[in-house]
């Protein structure tokens, strides 16, 4: 009997053991905490989700730091569902006190409660750097700033040159129509090597976006991610041409083979290969073939082709939003300090040059150097690109009944169908949605009549 | 020790699951209970909504479409996976050399998580360069590369690999069952002069009956639940062609969308995880009345 009591409390104790060490990294936390407070230094955390300049960011902190010896922060690259851990990090109290924001996170972060604006925080000569690049529902929420644009994401047919060459093509295409016939011939004149035309990663839920926001964003001068700024409604319609156009060159058999199962990585992989004639993605890829993906191949990137010729909108920048401030920060003042200096065009013009990204701050863009990347030149901002407005298409699938836009259009690419009723039920599905969204109040977005994608050209360039 | 002390004695060893299981197992469900009535985002005041929730569920074809799935997958995976182990189980018990080795074989996806499973069995199967399909075409069995991971084939695939992941722990699991019958009746048999599969029709199966019951039933609610491997494999693609019911319910908690910018449907996702509960359990009831022979014959 007594041996098995103590078998038992030795049972007890080990589970007691194994709960305690899960909770370690936070004893950690707060262990350093203590240890930096014990210094006399104010401790900040700073989460990001972006893995490719954290060496830049840590360098920066280090800097930072000599600058600044009475603070001490601590960088966390997180991982994958970033925005779960954000949640549970609030709910827990344990929330960083500067965090990176996505776009389409702003609205709902700011309605959680979660981020502290800036308006109290910003210098007058700060307001007027970035005055005219804040957006509604990406930088501010009701008037107010909640996080700064720092590099935008702009987006390109990439491809391969010596593909083009051996079928005979000597442009890219810039046109829906050249481009279903391009691709059909690299693959024929590629058969033997196993090269196909054209590939997307139509296994993320970014797959067809990648190819049709670009392509009709600078095609039609209605509006972007299925929403049309005029009337204020969805409109999937928008993107009948490329839908089209991608099924066509499916039938054709000139779409990698696999590709409804394709993340970017692998797809990148082959393309390094050789085995991809094009594909659409933006300003990161030359630094992916810079380090990631090493390539033999000689690529090249132009403007994405339009469904006609003409040019009516502008290219889709994806850009507004990069550092915001917790709420429940006990440091305000000092975290507004440090991302004060990471906004900085001193800090800014350094991470365009050294690479990490292509910035959208006009004082940044005036001054910083390409950075030293084989292929950069293809995607620093044309007069094509624009920053559009927020569209509320992350709150309106937060309430959609049925299949998402994504699944509908890789079902009619890969399996066909009658794309009218498809376009037409997704319309009155999310538009259902957005009427629920509003009437919840989740978003303010209203129609804009006088809209016209066509004046942001030259926005962001001359040329 | 007089019974009170016995008592504060169990209740102390008790107490620290019992509490953790209260908090973390039943809390959660009370939770979801009530917000399968609201309108809720994790954002903002929950709105009451009655049963507007299961009157969207009943007309959600993806989400039947997804329990369609789910029983082709699960069907799929147990018709050959119980077998087989079966067979696995009944060879390796014997006095065969390097059992002890073959064991640990076929246990060893067992270890394995499922995601880093599904990843592995991305790159055997994917249609470009997966060796799969240059093993067929190499061998000349098929004139094309299989589309493995597309519409057609997804969920056979899943099937597969849910297969290879299982079967070795339902082995180990019969060979459990198979050690506790008496090696006397097998002697006793051979003296009547039973052939080896007499002995196993009237001893083996009978005897392994209760044990068969609940690894059944084991296997039936781990396959019904089943969606780790997916997730990393398909995400439920091509468009939901290989979406199971606890995918789908998981992807309301925890939306897969571009860029990290998704939001939670937590009013409707309990909802879901209400009705899927509710499958799975009646699917459990009924194996359980149908399978009450199995119990009885021992």
């Amino acid at each position: 009997m007594i041996k098995k009591q103590w078998l038992l409390a030795g049972t007890s104790l080990l589970l007691a053991g194994s709960l305690a060490a899960c909770s370690s990294a936070d004893e950690n936390t707060e262990a350093n905490g203590e240890t930096a407070a014990a210094s006399g230094q104010t401790k900040l955390v700073y989460w990001s989700i972006d893995r490719h300049d954290s060496d830049f960011i840590e360098q920066k902190i280090s800097e930072y730091e000599g600058l600044h010896p009475e603070i001490d922060i601590e960088l966390k690259v997180m991982a994958e569902n970033y925005a779960q851990s954000v949640d549970i990090a609030f709910s827990s109290k344990q929330a960083p006190d500067i965090l990176r924001v996505d776009t389409g996170n702003v609205p709902t972060w700011v309605k959680k409660g979660y981020l502290e604006s800036f308006d109290s925080y910003m210098s007058e000569e700060m307001k007027s750097r970035f005055e005219n690049v804040l957006i509604n529902e990406k930088n501010t929420v009701e008037g107010k700033v909640y996080t700064l644009p720092n590099i935008g994401q702009f987006w390109r047919l990439i491809y391969n040159v010596d593909l083009f060459e051996q079928a005979g093509i000597t442009e890219p295409p810039t046109t829906l129509a050249e481009m279903v016939e391009d691709a059909k011939k690299i693959t024929e004149a590629g058969k033997s090597s196993g090269a196909y035309g054209f590939a997307g990663n139509f296994k993320s839920s970014s797959g067809f976006e990648r190819i049709a926001y670009p392509i009709t964003t600078l095609s039609k001068n209605t509006g972007t991610e299925g929403f049309d700024f005029q009337t204020g409604q969805f409109d999937f319609g928008m993107y009948k041409e490329v839908a089209e156009a991608l099924r066509q060159i499916e039938q054709d058999g000139s779409m990698l083979p696999g590709s409804e199962s394709l993340d970017i990585d692998p797809l990148r992989a082959q393309f390094a290969q050789g085995k991809i004639g094009m594909y659409f993605n933006h300003s990161v890829e030359p630094s992916v073939y810079k380090t990631q993906f090493p390539t033999e191949v000689r690529w090249a990137a132009a403007l994405p082709p339009t469904i006609d010729g003409t040019q009516n909108g502008a290219s889709q920048v994806i850009a507004g939003s990069y550092l915001a401030m917790s709420k429940d920060s006990e440091h305000k003042e000092e975290a507004w300090k440090f991302i004060e200096w990471l906004y900085s065009d001193e800090v800014q013009v350094a991470y365009q040059e050294g690479g990490y990204g292509v910035s959208v701050i006009p004082s940044v863009a005036a001054v910083a150097k390409a950075p030293d990347i084989p292929g950069i030149e293809h995607f620093l901002p044309t007069s094509y690109d624009g920053i559009y407005p927020a569209t509320p298409i992350v709150i309106t699938e937060g309430r959609l009944e049925g299949m998402k836009k994504v699944d509908v259009f890789n079902r009619y690419i890969f399996g066909g169908g009658d794309l009218d009723k498809e376009l037409e039920d997704l319309n009155a599905r999310y538009n259902a949605a957005l009427e629920k969204a509003k009437a919840a109040g989740d978003t303010t977005i209203e129609a804009q009549p006088d809209f016209d994608a066509g004046a942001l050209q030259k926005s962001l360039a001359d040329k | 020790m007089n019974q009170a002390k016995r008592q504060i004695n169990a209740w102390t060893f008790v107490a620290p699951s019992l509490i953790l299981t209260l908090i973390f197992g039943v809390y959660p469900i009370f939770w979801a209970l009530k917000y399968m009535f609201y309108d809720y985002q994790g954002f903002g005041e929950p709105l009451y909504i009655g049963l507007d929730n299961f009157e969207r569920l009943f007309r959600d074809k993806e989400f039947w479409h997804s329990v369609v799935n789910t029983f082709i997958y699960a069907g799929g995976k147990l018709l050959i996976t119980l077998p087989l182990s079966f067979i696995l189980a009944v060879i390796l018990n014997r006095a065969l050399k390097g059992r002890q080795l073959l064991r640990a074989i076929y246990f060893l996806p067992t270890v394995i998580s499922a995601s880093v499973m599904a990843i592995v069995f991305y790159v055997i199967f994917n249609s470009y360069n997966g060796m799969v399909n240059q093993l067929l075409v190499g061998s000349g069995i098929v004139s094309a590369p299989i589309d493995w991971l597309g519409p057609k084939y997804a969920l056979l695939t899943a099937i597969i690999i849910a297969i290879w992941g299982a079967v070795g722990n339902y082995m180990l699991l019969f060979i459990a069952g198979l050690q506790n019958i008496p090696e006397d009746l097998y002697e006793a048999a051979s003296l009547d002069g039973a052939g080896p599969l007499r002995k196993m029709w009237s001893i083996t199966v009978p005897m392994l009956g209760p044990v068969l019951q609940m690894i059944i039933m084991l296997a039936i609610t781990v396959s019904l639940k089943g969606y780790e491997s997916i997730m990393v494999l398909t995400e439920g693609g091509p468009y939901g062609k290989t979406e199971v019911m606890y995918l789908y319910l998981y992807k309301l908690f925890f939306p897969v969308s571009s860029g990290g910018t998704s939001i939670q449907q937590f009013g409707y996702g309990s909802a879901v995880g209400f009705a899927t509960a509710v499958i799975v359990g009646l699917i459990t009831l009924i194996y359980f009345y149908v399978s009450k022979k199995l119990n009885d014959i021992y």
